[in-house]
């Protein structure tokens, strides 16, 4: 088991993990145990899901990709130039023990497809708090198409998928860190 | 109950004054003396003075502490002054309670000079033994406040905008009247007591968006555009030439506007329940 780092609480049991559906789209699983919430059960803390994941994608790629929001929606762009993919607006969910929030992917350059989901959730089951990253439905624009050999996907696996992991790491330690702030 | 505003004269300060007058003994402490006014007793004081500082909290239950040195060249290090001194003095006073307005976004790890200041003023002020009730609040919306004025001062000023990437930055402004209203909450609150809390104003919204909003309410359409390439210090000597913000008040402001600052949580909604003023409105009211 390995351990992450953070300040003022713990995380545990790191997981990621990645398929390709029949559909062509991916899924994307990143998922770590809390000792205790990250954000309450409210609109404001599943708002916080969502601004702390654009935060840790600014931070892993040192301001490189950053999120842009407009009435619409956001895209996260390069360089503050080529729109690398947009979401329409956050939907805000806070019901008992989960609170999460998703985007939906709409397109942009890393995207082959408008299509998919970002969700970004904490969920609470016994004693435990679980905070995931889940990407379905998404059909990069990188990755191998079905059938297609496996080196044309290489900037896919090699490149998007584990700097996705390392944002996803990242993110997570993020919320501990602020949580306890 | 008796009361000492530090920072009496500022934005917040002069509009949490009247809604602690008609209730409490209010003693306004402010750097430069003032003539008297009923409900209201001002004290010349400067919270970097310990004796001061002293002066100004005696026989006091609760203290608001609104201070900052924004503009200072070594604004950290006075608000550190400040900040420990008054926590001193309400400690060697017996102060059951400081209410001290700092910053959202205050916390993240990469935080500006200015945020940053807002923290560690907090910190000071916790290291006594009287409880501190600590909201924290993003722009203020209101007459005088130097960020909204800034960001009015553009919308009015400029036909066309090259802005840097903070403007896409998550904020979420609050009406002066209604961080008021929580102040005065939080006041003497036992629930209050010890605690921080997240004051976020209604809506959610970029300071572009923001822009755009006050340009409708202006009956103006900036042309806007975003370049990744303006630094906090140009960007502050921009604000200084084109709107009435000093460079050394624009610069850490500027630099701030970098993290979100946004609520993360919605306790205060319940301990001061009210129905909170929409940025629209608030902006209103701030034109005059």
């Amino acid at each position: 088991m390995r351990r992450l780092a953070t300040v003022a609480l713990v995380l545990r049991s790191w997981k990621t993990s990645e398929r390709m559906l029949a559909s062509g789209g991916f899924e994307s699983t990143q998922r770590v145990i809390a000792s205790e919430p990250v954000v309450e059960s409210s609109e404001s803390g599943a708002r916080w899901l969502g601004i702390a994941y654009w935060q840790a994608v600014n931070r892993v790629t040192r301001g490189g990709v950053r999120a842009r929001w407009t009435n619409d929606g956001g895209r996260l762009t390069f360089l503050g130039g080529v729109s690398l993919l947009s979401f329409g607006v956050p939907e805000l969910a806070f019901t008992g023990g989960a609170v999460s929030c998703r985007y939906a992917i709409q397109g942009g350059l890393l995207a082959l497809q408008a299509g998919g989901s970002v969700t970004l959730a904490q969920r609470r089951a016994d004693d435990e708090v679980e905070l995931s990253v889940i990407v379905e439905e998404y059909v990069p624009r990188l990755a191998a198409r079905l059938g297609a050999p496996t080196w044309t996907g290489a900037l896919y696996a090699k490149g998007q998928s584990p700097l996705h992991a390392a944002v996803s790491r990242r993110y997570f330690e993020l919320l501990a860190s602020r949580a306890g702030a | 109950m008796k009361i000492s505003v530090f920072g009496a004269t500022g934005v917040v300060g002069s509009a949490l004054l009247p809604l602690l007058m008609p209730d409490h003994d209010v003693v306004a402490v402010s750097r430069s003396a003032r003539a008297a006014e009923s409900g209201v007793r001002w004290i010349e004081a400067d919270a970097s003075s310990a004796d001061d500082a002293a002066r100004a909290i005696e026989g006091a239950e609760v203290v608001y502490y609104l201070v900052h040195s924004l503009g200072s060249r070594d604004f950290e290090r006075q608000d550190q002054i400040a900040a420990e001194n008054v926590a001193a003095a309400c400690e060697h006073a017996r102060v059951k309670q400081i209410v001290y307005l700092g910053g959202l976004g205050d916390d993240d790890p990469t935080a500006s000079p200015h945020l940053r200041s807002r923290r560690e003023t907090g910190e000071r002020l916790s290291a006594a033994a009287v409880p501190v009730t600590t909201l924290r609040a993003a722009m203020i919306v209101g007459k005088g406040s130097a960020a909204f004025e800034t960001i009015v001062a553009l919308v009015d000023r400029l036909p066309a905008m090259i802005t840097p990437s903070w403007v896409s930055t998550p904020t979420q402004p609050i009406a002066l009247d209604d961080i008021s209203r929580y102040l005065a909450g939080v006041c003497d609150n036992q629930a209050a007591l010890g605690k921080s809390f997240d004051a976020g104003g209604p809506e959610v919204m970029t300071y572009r968006q923001m822009m755009e909003r006050i340009a409708i309410l202006r009956g103006r359409r900036p042309w806007i555009v975003e370049v990744p390439v303006l630094t906090p210090r140009l960007s502050s000597l921009w604000l200084h030439l084109v709107t009435p913000v000093g460079a050394s008040v624009a610069r850490p402001l500027i630099e701030g506007l970098k993290s979100p600052t946004i609520a993360r949580e919605e306790r205060l909604r319940t301990l001061v329940p009210f129905e909170l003023t929409s940025f629209d409105d608030a902006a209103k009211v701030a034109f005059g």
